[in-house]
């Protein structure tokens, strides 16, 4: 029993950065741009975070400074993928790379590499916490309550507002979209940069609040498996929820496995992660079309003068 | 209908002359261009590359090295010193076969991000033949690239098929293998292979006739069989019936579906290809660099690769140029993070600026600014 708490208590640590980074994935991919470079723009909220903690020591302020700078770094993805039409997959990927080389770079020549930070405490609540084998499951951070909100927040923005609409309308069909007086160019653009702003929330999450401190290249694949995450879940902003919490509960297996006494070849324990993510897939792809919120046009670049 | 067209052409040729509208206040629209000259082709890849360069330059001087000793660390002493030079070609080699075996796979439009997976594996088979002893000594180089060959070859099998049986993207697969091939070496270093000599999370050293050898004047083999595989891709996708086809695949899948070329079946071989030369990649990395299984796969082999098919635009011998100047980097960069502390992710941002620039130039290729009208 213990354990289970245990367990379950330690999910959301791992879940939230999954789930943060899908939902920003999906707000760009609904807006038809396949945002490969969530790895690299989680490094990048992961590193501000930490330089931001250290200079002011406020983590609201350096989870919003993770948020900013993602989103900063994204505008040359952003420049580069709807205004310069370049190949989708190649900017994310040579996103992803700038990221991580400009993170280890700017990470050691500033000193902030393995310095430790007091990050994001967990939220007080009372007598929640003091219950019997129950308590340890209120023992989270602002930010574990915060991440529903947050979706809840963004599939009302998505589904239900007419921003939202334009939005999937440019993702679906970029022409009939410019046709009705969608500005599709802003519209992707702008989409970018908030996905990216989630995504960097993510990596800050990972920094600031999980392992408080910054190592270069941390974030370990985890944008990546954001992006197949994304996949599994079909575009649906609860599914990838749903996906995320399952990737945090297997996470937070491994710990409690060796805590139980299970001693497993610790390599073999890593790989889990990144072949349940292959598992996934081909579960999803065997299992066939449910209801998919594919966006028609992802990964199409855009322009009015060209005949289709 | 004659009559009207000998009027059109006898009519006075009326003097073409509107008013001079500055630049800045014209309306611009954006027009895909038909085609463009390879001599202007050629000009804007230059001035991209330069203009990457010149970016890197500014980050390394305001990173703290000054510009005579970046001048100097990579264009002078690269060419000058002979013994640079010889680091450079034998860093190249496994360069080369990356290249390689990235710019195989786009011909089939399929990404495969796992070279440094295949790597991994190819090295581990090599590996494997020299732990256990299997061969006479004569052959053992031969077997442990053989291996090196199977091993990456093994290692893109699952990405591949689940890309052409399923439909699954196959960016997401290969990469996930990476981390889990990455994995798997670790846990043989710090397992059952690890050196009984020291504590040091790598192979007891391989013998040394399982090492490449070494040429008149300090010159690895490597480089020789590297340019030997180079040649013979070139053949392969410029002169055989297998490439001809590639090209087909890689220009329009289904028109080629539709003429008869069994694109399935390309695409398997070619990514089984690009997965075997990444496995040799990683042999020549464990028996031409490091002369045992180490870690040194972790500098982003994966993605030099992607950089180098990506400027070569997959043409072989294009990709073997670009990957001795990309390996010029590399020891460049090696050189900087002995004499200047700059870390070597310092590289990594150089590869990457270097794509951004070269990629965002290919929209002065495809498009035309057109001037219509003014603004007002």
């Amino acid at each position: 029993m213990d354990l289970l708490t245990n367990w379950l208590g330690n999910m959301p640590g791992f879940a939230i950065p999954y789930a943060l980074a899908a939902l920003g994935l999906i707000v760009s991919e609904r807006a038809g741009v396949l945002s490969l470079g969530a790895e690299g723009l989680m490094l990048v909220g992961a590193l501000v975070g930490v330089g931001v903690q250290l200079a002011v020591h406020e983590p609201a302020i350096a989870l919003l400074g993770s948020m900013a700078a993602a989103a900063v770094v994204s505008i040359l993805f952003a420049v580069m993928v709807v205004w310069l039409r370049v190949n989708q997959v190649i900017a994310g990927l040579a996103l992803v790379f700038f990221c991580q080389g400009l993170t280890g770079l700017v990470g050691s020549l500033m000193g902030w590499t393995n310095m430790p930070v007091t990050g994001l405490q967990n939220l007080d609540l009372g007598p929640l916490v003091q219950l019997p084998l129950v308590g340890r499951l209120f023992r989270q951070n602002t930010l574990v309550y915060l991440t529903p909100c947050i979706f809840g927040l963004v599939v009302w923005r998505l589904n239900h507002s007419l921003s939202g609409l334009r939005l999937r309308a440019v993702g679906e069909n970029p022409q009939a979209a410019d046709a009705a007086g969608i500005p599709v160019l802003r519209t992707r653009f702008l989409a970018i940069l908030a996905g990216s702003a989630l995504v960097g929330l993510a990596g800050g999450y990972i920094s600031v609040v999980s392992t408080k401190l910054w190592i270069a290249g941390m974030t370990g694949g985890r944008g990546w498996i954001a992006v197949g995450l994304v996949i599994f879940a079909r575009w649906s902003p609860w599914r990838a929820f749903v996906g995320a919490l399952l990737f945090g509960c297997i996470e937070a297996l491994i710990p409690q496995m060796a805590a139980a006494g299970i001693s497993l070849p610790q390599y073999f324990v890593l790989m889990t992660p990144y072949l349940v993510t292959l598992g996934v897939m081909v579960w999803v792809a065997l299992a066939g079309k449910g209801s998919d919120q594919t966006p028609g046009a992802l990964g199409e670049p855009f322009l009015r003068e060209e005949r289709r | 209908m004659a009559d009207l067209l000998l009027q059109q052409s006898k009519a006075p040729p009326q003097p073409h002359r509107k008013p001079f509208v500055p630049w800045l206040q014209r309306r611009y629209t954006l027009e895909l261009r038909q085609q463009l000259g390879w001599l202007q082709q050629l000009v804007i890849f230059v001035v991209s590359v330069l203009v990457g360069l010149l970016i890197s330059g500014v980050i390394l001087v305001a990173a703290g090295v000054s510009p005579h000793d970046i001048l100097n660390e990579f264009v002078v002493q690269t060419f000058t010193d002979p013994q640079n030079l010889r680091a450079v070609l034998f860093q190249a080699a496994p360069m080369v076969m990356v290249g390689l075996a990235a710019a195989m796979a786009f011909r089939a439009r399929f990404w495969n991000l796992g070279l440094e997976g295949q790597m991994v594996c190819g090295a581990i088979g090599a590996t494997f033949v020299s732990l256990h002893e299997i061969g006479p000594p004569g052959l053992r180089l031969w077997l442990m690239a053989a291996c090196a060959l199977l091993g990456g070859l093994v290692w893109v099998v699952a990405p591949v098929l689940m890309k052409l049986r399923l439909g699954i993207n196959e960016i997401i697969s290969s990469l996930m293998l990476n981390y889990v091939a990455a994995n798997f070496l670790l846990h043989l270093l710090y397992g059952s292979w690890k050196d009984p000599k020291d504590a040091f999370p790598y192979s007891p050293k391989f013998q040394p006739f399982e090492r490449l050898p070494d040429l008149l004047d300090g010159f690895s083999s490597a480089i020789l069989l590297a340019a030997v595989v180079a040649v013979a891709a070139w053949w392969f996708v410029d002169k055989s019936r297998a490439g001809l086809y590639l090209r087909f695949v890689h220009s329009n899948q289904r028109v080629a579906d539709a003429v008869g070329v069994p694109v399935r079946r390309m695409v398997l071989g070619a990514v089984l290809l690009s997965g075997a030369l990444a496995g040799l990649a990683g042999f020549m990395v464990a028996a031409g660099q490091e002369g045992r299984l180490t870690q040194a796969f972790y500098n982003g082999y994966g993605f030099s690769g992607i950089l180098i098919a990506f400027l070569a635009r997959n043409n072989p011998l294009a990709a073997s140029a670009v990957a001795v100047l990309v390996a010029t980097l590399f020891v460049a960069g090696r050189s900087l993070q002995v004499f200047y502390q700059i870390p070597f992710s310092m590289v990594q941002l150089i590869q990457a600026i270097l794509v951004i620039c070269v990629a965002s130039s290919d929209f002065f290729i495809r498009h035309r600014l057109r001037a219509v009208g003014s603004k007002a």
